[in-house]
C-alpha cells in the first residue's frame, strides 16, 4: 500500500509539473479562440518553432540565454500579427474555412520544418541536472523550474487580460464584438494582439520545453491534441478554465497512467473529454 | 448534356478498366474509396457540422467485417453490410449526445471518440492489437475469390455508384433540403418552429453519413486484406476535411472534385518526401484563401466577372463557430 | 488572383491526367527503396536510399545474359503506413516494373506480402519481428537484418547473465514491434528461471511519446535491474534513460534492434545515457569497408549516417552479385540462388542465409550481430558471447 502512495505521490507530482506546460500552450489557444474564434491548428507548429529557436539560437549560434529569449519572444509576436493579417482575417466569420486554413498553416509550417531542420532529432542540453526530493517523491530541478516559469507566465496573462485596457478590449469583444465594435474597440487590432499574445505563449512554452525533452519538428502535433482536451474541458475561452483543465489532464494522465497504464490513461483522458462534453457542453467553467 | 456527361464517365468506369494496368486500377479504386468517404462526410458539413473523426467510424466499419469474416467464417459481402451498421450504430449513440453541440465543439468530440476507438482496437488481443488483422479475405462471387485487381475494381466501383446515387438523390429529397435548413443555430429555431423535429433528421444525417463510410471502410479493408490500427487515422480524418474543403461545399460535385485532384496529386508526388505535404498545404491555402467556397466555386465566379463571392450555401456566420 | 488561379487548376488537373507515366530506361536494373522518407521514421528510409545509392555507385556496369546493365534506385515513399505502403508496391511493380526492392517495417509488411506472392516481387525486409514475414509461404522475402528472435535467443539470455541480472522488464512502442517482442524477451526470460532470474513487468509508449513518467514509474516500482527498450530509437531511449534516472533508477538499460547515436544520446541525457548496451551497434569498425561507407556517406550527404546504411549496402551487393552468376533476373530463381549463396564482403562480415529451424526457410540473414555499452558519451565494445540461431 505504501509503495503505491508514494507512486500515487510521485505521479501528482510529475502530473502537475507536465500540465502547467500545457496550459502554457493550450491558454494561447483559448485566447485566439476566445476573440478570433478560431481554433488554430498551427498552434502545436508555433511551440516546435520555440523549441528550434532555441536550438539554433542558443546552442548553434551561442547567444546568451536571456538574448535566446527576447529573439524569440519577438519573432513569435511578430509571427502572430503576420498569421493574424495574412491569413485569418480574410476569413473571419467562415469558421470552416478557419480551421481548414489553420490546418493547411500547421502544415506548411511542419514540412519546412523537417526540410530545413532535418530529420535529426535536436536536442538543447539541461541547464540544471540536480534532483529534488521531497519525502520519497523526486522532482527533477530543471522542470521545477519550467513550471516555476510558466505560473510566472499565467499570471502575467491574467495581469494582462484582467488588468489592462487591451484586456478590457478583449474581454469585450469576448462577451459581444458587435457592441464592442459600436463602443469604438478596433475589433481588428485586439485581435491581431491576442493572435500575437498567444502565440509568443506557445513559442515560449516551447523555449523552456527544449531542454528537458528533445526536438523534432513534428513534436507540435501530440502537444495541440493535448492542447484541444484541455480548452474543451476548460471551458473555451476560459482563462482559469484551462489552467485547471491542463492541470487536470496532467495529473489525469500521469496519475492514470501510474495506476493503469500509459496506454489505459491515454483512452481515458478521451473519454473524460466525452463525459464533459455531454454532461456539461460548456467545459468546466465556460459560460453556458 | 450534364446527365450525358455523367452517363458517359459512369460508361468508362465500366469498360475501360479492363484495358488498364493494374496500378492504374489501383489508383482509381483509391479515389473511388475517398470520394465515397469524402461525400459521406459532405452529409453533415452540408448542414454546418464538421468531424475530425470520420476514421473512427470508417475503421469501426473496417474491423467490424474484418472480424466477422476472419474469426466466424461470414462471408464478406454481409461484412461489408455488417460494417456500415455498426458504423451506424455508434453514429446513432454518439450523435444523439454530441448534436447538440456546435462548430467546435462537435468536432472535438468526434475526434476524441475516434481516438478511443483506435485506442481500444489497440489495446484489446481481440482486435489483434496493434498488430491488426491480417489475411483478410477478398469476397468470392460465383465461386471465384476476386483476388484480382480488376475483379475487385468492380467491387469498389459498384458499392461507390450505388452509395453516390443514394447520397446524391438524399439531397433532393425533403430530409436533404431540411439538412440545409439546419446549417445555425437560428435557423435550426426556425425549423424547429415549423414543427421539424431537429436533433432526429440530424441524428439521422450522422448516422446516414457513417453508414457509407462504415460500408465502404469494410470495402476498404478487403482491398487491403489487411486492418490494423495504423491504417484509419487522424490523419485520414483530417485529409477528408481538405478534399472537401478544397473542392467546395457549394455543390455535391466540390467534394469529389477536391477528392480526385488531391488524391491524384498526391499519387503524383509518391517520391517527393515532406514536399508532398508542403505541395498539398499550399494547394489548400491558396484555394481556401482565393476561393473560400472551393474550387467548384471557380466557374461561377468567372461566370460573374470575378466578384469575390463571400457568402457561401454553407459557410457559417460568427456564430456557428461559438455556439455550442 | 484570378488567373494563378486557373493555372493553378490546369496544373493539378495535368498531374491526374498525365497518371502512369511509365518510362523503362533500357538496360537499368531497378531496385526500389520502398520506405519512409517522411514522417517519424524517416531517418531509417534515408539510410536505405543511401545504401542503395551507395551500392549502385560501387556496382557499375554489369552484364547479365550478354546484356549491360546499371543498377537504378527508385525512392517510393510509404510514411510507414500501411496503406501508403500497398500504394508505393503497386506503383513499384505494376507501373514501373520493378522487381526487387528493400522494404521497411514489420507493421506495414501484413497487407503487402499478398502482393509479394502473387508477384514474387523480391523483399529485402528491414523489419524486426519474426515468422509473419520469414515463412515458407513467403519464398521471396529476405530479412536482411537481426530479427527480433535472433536478438532475443541470441542475446537476452547471454547478456542477462553477464550483467548478473535478476529482474528484467521492457519498455516498448506500443505497436506490432513492441508487442511482439515483449512476448520474444518473456519467452527467453522464462528460461532462466531456474537460475532466479525473472520478468517483472512491461509497459509500452506512444511512438514519439516524450515523457515517459507514469510508465518508468510503474517499471521501478518493481525493482528492475535491466529494462529492455526494444527498438526505442535514439531519441526516445535518450529521454527514458534520462527521466528513469530521474525517478532513481540506477540499472543497465538494451537497446535490441535500434541504430543508437552515442553522442545525441549524451547530448540528451547527459551522464544518464551511461549504461546502455545497444545491439547492432559496432564499437569498433568491424571491417574496412564498414568505416569507408561512413566516412564516404559523410561526404556524400554531409551527416553522420543513419543505421540502416551498411546492412542496406550489403544486401544490394550480394544481390547482383547473385543475379550476375544465375545470369537471370527471375525473381524466384534469384531467390533460390540467393538463398544457397553466401557473401563475405558484407560490411558487417561474412553473412550467410539461415532461420530454417526457427522459421522453417532459409531467408534471415545471418552475420556478426555486435554490442556495445555507452561508456562517458562513446561506445565500447561489450563483450557477450552469442548464442546459436538456426
Amino acid at each position: 500500500m505504501d509503495v503505491y502512495l508514494h507512486l500515487i505521490g510521485q505521479g501528482l507530482a510529475i502530473g502537475l509539473l507536465t500540465g502547467i506546460l500545457y496550459v502554457l500552450i493550450a491558454l494561447g489557444l483559448t485566447l485566439i479562440y476566445g476573440i478570433l474564434h478560431i481554433v488554430n491548428f498551427a498552434h502545436g507548429e508555433i511551440y516546435m518553432l520555440g523549441a528550434m529557436g532555441v536550438f539554433y539560437c542558443y546552442v548553434v549560434f551561442k547567444l546568451p540565454f536571456a538574448a535566446t529569449l527576447v529573439v524569440i519572444l519577438l519573432l513569435s509576436l511578430l509571427l502572430g500579427l503576420g498569421v493574424e493579417r495574412a491569413f485569418f482575417r480574410p476569413l473571419r466569420g467562415q469558421w470552416l474555412q478557419l480551421v481548414v486554413a489553420s490546418v493547411g498553416l500547421s502544415l506548411i509550417i511542419q514540412s519546412l520544418g523537417w526540410i530545413a531542420f532535418g530529420i535529426q532529432e535536436k536536442n538543447v542540453p539541461s541547464f540544471f541536472t540536480g534532483v529534488v526530493a521531497f519525502g520519497g517523491v523526486r522532482l527533477p530541478t530543471q522542470r521545477l523550474i519550467a513550471a516555476a516559469v510558466g505560473v510566472v507566465l499565467v499570471g502575467l496573462l491574467y495581469a494582462l487580460v484582467y488588468r489592462t485596457k487591451v484586456g478590457l478590449a478583449m474581454r469585450a469583444i469576448e462577451e459581444d464584438e458587435e457592441t464592442a465594435r459600436m463602443l469604438g474597440i478596433d475589433a481588428d487590432r485586439v485581435a491581431a494582439l491576442a493572435c500575437a499574445v498567444g502565440f509568443a505563449l506557445a513559442a515560449l512554452a516551447g523555449a523552456f520545453v527544449a531542454p528537458i525533452y528533445s526536438l523534432n519538428p513534428g513534436m507540435g502535433l501530440e502537444a495541440i491534441l493535448m492542447s484541444f482536451l484541455i480548452i474543451i474541458v476548460g471551458g473555451l475561452g476560459s482563462i482559469t478554465g484551462t489552467v485547471l483543465a491542463g492541470l487536470l489532464v496532467g495529473v489525469l494522465q500521469s496519475v492514470g497512467g501510474v495506476l493503469l497504464g500509459a496506454e489505459a490513461a491515454y483512452g481515458l483522458v478521451f473519454i473524460v473529454m466525452i463525459v464533459v462534453l455531454v454532461v456539461r457542453p460548456a467545459g468546466l467553467l465556460g459560460k453556458a | 448534356m450534364k446527365r450525358g456527361l455523367l452517363g458517359l464517365l459512369i460508361a468508362a468506369l465500366v469498360l475501360l478498366p479492363p484495358l488498364g494496368k493494374p496500378y492504374v486500377l489501383h489508383v482509381v479504386i483509391v479515389i473511388l474509396i475517398n470520394v465515397v468517404y469524402a461525400q459521406a462526410l459532405y452529409v453533415i458539413m452540408r448542414m454546418g457540422y464538421l468531424s475530425f473523426g470520420h476514421a473512427g467510424y470508417i475503421a469501426l466499419g473496417g474491423y467490424t467485417s474484418a472480424l466477422l469474416v476472419t474469426k466466424l467464417a461470414i462471408t464478406p459481402w454481409i461484412g461489408f453490410l455488417a460494417g456500415g451498421v455498426v458504423a451506424g450504430i455508434f453514429a446513432w449513440a454518439l450523435g444523439a449526445v454530441t448534436l447538440k453541440l456546435r462548430g467546435i465543439y462537435f468536432s472535438l468530440s468526434v475526434f476524441a471518440f475516434a481516438e478511443v476507438v483506435n485506442a481500444a482496437f489497440r489495446a484489446f488481443e481481440v482486435f489483434g492489437g496493434p498488430a491488426g488483422i491480417a489475411g483478410v479475405p477478398r469476397p468470392a462471387l460465383l465461386g471465384t475469390r476476386l483476388n484480382t485487381h480488376l475483379q475487385f475494381y468492380y467491387v469498389v466501383l459498384a458499392v461507390a455508384l450505388v452509395s453516390l446515387f443514394f447520397l446524391y438523390r438524399l439531397q433532393w429529397t425533403r430530409f436533404g433540403f431540411t439538412l440545409l435548413a439546419l446549417r445555425t443555430r437560428e435557423t435550426e429555431r426556425l425549423a424547429e418552429s415549423l414543427g421539424i423535429n431537429a436533433a432526429r433528421y440530424k441524428t439521422l444525417a450522422f448516422v446516414v453519413s457513417c453508414f457509407f463510410c462504415g460500408l465502404m471502410g469494410a470495402v476498404h479493408v478487403h482491398y487491403l486484406r489487411f486492418v490494423s490500427p495504423f491504417v484509419f487515422t487522424f490523419f485520414l480524418s483530417n485529409d477528408l476535411m481538405i478534399y472537401v474543403m478544397v473542392g467546395g461545399l457549394g455543390s455535391y460535385w466540390g467534394p469529389m472534385l477536391g477528392t480526385v485532384l488531391l488524391t491524384g496529386l498526391g499519387e503524383q508526388l509518391f517520391a517527393a518526401g515532406y514536399y508532398k505535404s508542403l505541395v498539398y498545404a499550399v494547394v489548400l491555402l491558396v484555394v481556401i484563401l482565393a476561393l473560400p467556397g472551393g474550387l467548384i466555386s471557380l466557374p461561377r465566379i468567372l461566370r460573374r466577372g470575378g466578384a469575390r463571392e463571400r457568402v457561401l450555401p454553407v459557410a457559417a456566420d460568427v456564430t456557428a463557430a461559438r455556439e455550442r | 488572383m484570378r488567373r494563378p488561379m486557373l493555372a493553378l487548376v490546369l496544373l493539378v488537373a495535368l498531374a491526374v491526367v498525365g497518371l502512369p507515366a511509365g518510362v523503362h530506361a533500357q538496360k537499368s536494373f531497378k531496385v526500389g527503396a520502398i520506405v519512409p522518407v517522411s514522417g517519424p521514421a524517416a531517418a531509417f528510409g534515408l539510410g536505405v536510399q543511401r545504401g542503395l545509392e551507395l551500392a549502385a555507385e560501387d556496382v557499375g556496369v554489369f552484364a547479365v545474359a550478354g546484356e549491360k546493365y546499371k543498377l537504378e534506385v527508385v525512392t517510393y515513399d510509404t510514411v510507414y503506413a500501411p496503406d501508403k505502403t500497398v500504394a508505393a508496391i503497386n506503383r513499384a511493380v505494376y507501373n514501373d516494373n520493378v522487381k526487387y526492392g528493400v522494404i521497411i517495417g514489420a507493421g506495414v509488411h501484413p497487407p503487402i506480402l499478398p502482393i509479394i506472392r502473387e508477384t514474387g516481387f523480391l523483399d529485402f525486409a528491414f523489419a524486426a519481428a519474426g515468422r509473419q514475414i520469414t515463412n515458407p509461404d513467403n519464398p521471396t522475402a529476405f530479412r536482411i537484418m537481426a530479427s527480433s528472435d535472433q536478438l532475443y535467443q541470441a542475446y537476452a539470455v547471454a547478456i542477462a547473465e553477464k550483467l548478473g541480472g535478476k529482474r528484467i522488464a521492457f519498455l516498448g512502442p506500443n505497436d506490432e514491434l513492441g508487442k511482439n517482442d515483449a512476448k520474444a524477451i518473456k519467452a527467453e526470460v522464462e528460461k532462466l528461471k531456474a537460475k532466479g532470474v525473472s520478468f517483472v513487468g512491461d509497459e509500452y509508449y506512444e511512438r514519439g511519446a516524450r515523457d515517459f513518467g507514469p510508465a518508468l514509474l510503474r517499471l521501478i516500482a518493481q525493482k528492475p535491474d535491466i529494462i529492455d527498450t526494444d527498438g526505442s530509437p535514439t531519441g526516445s531511449i535518450a529521454l527514458i534513460a534520462k527521466q528513469a534516472r530521474e525517478l532513481g533508477y540506477n540499472g543497465y538499460f538494451v537497446n535490441s534492434t535500434a541504430v543508437l547515436e552515442a553522442k545525441a544520446i549524451s547530448d540528451i541525457a547527459g551522464k544518464a545515457g551511461e549504461n546502455i548496451i545497444a545491439l547492432r551497434i559496432w564499437a569498433s569498425p568491424p571491417t574496412k569497408l564498414y568505416t569507408e561507407l561512413a566516412e564516404r556517406h559523410q561526404k556524400k550527404y554531409g551527416e553522420a549516417a543513419p543505421g540502416t546504411l551498411w546492412e542496406t549496402y550489403g544486401a544490394a551487393r550480394w544481390l547482383v552479385d547473385t543475379i550476375v552468376k544465375a545470369g537471370t533476373f527471375d525473381t524466384m530463381k534469384v531467390a533460390d540462388a540467393l538463398a544457397g549463396s553466401t557473401y563475405a564482403a558484407h560490411p558487417f562480415g561474412a553473412a550467410s542465409w539461415g532461420g530454417e529451424k526457427a522459421y522453417g526457410i532459409k531467408r534471415q540473414i545471418i552475420m556478426p550481430i555486435p554490442a556495445a555499452i555507452l561508456k562517458n558519451g562513446k561506445w565500447e565494445p561489450f563483450d557477450v558471447r552469442s548464442g546459436k540461431f538456426e
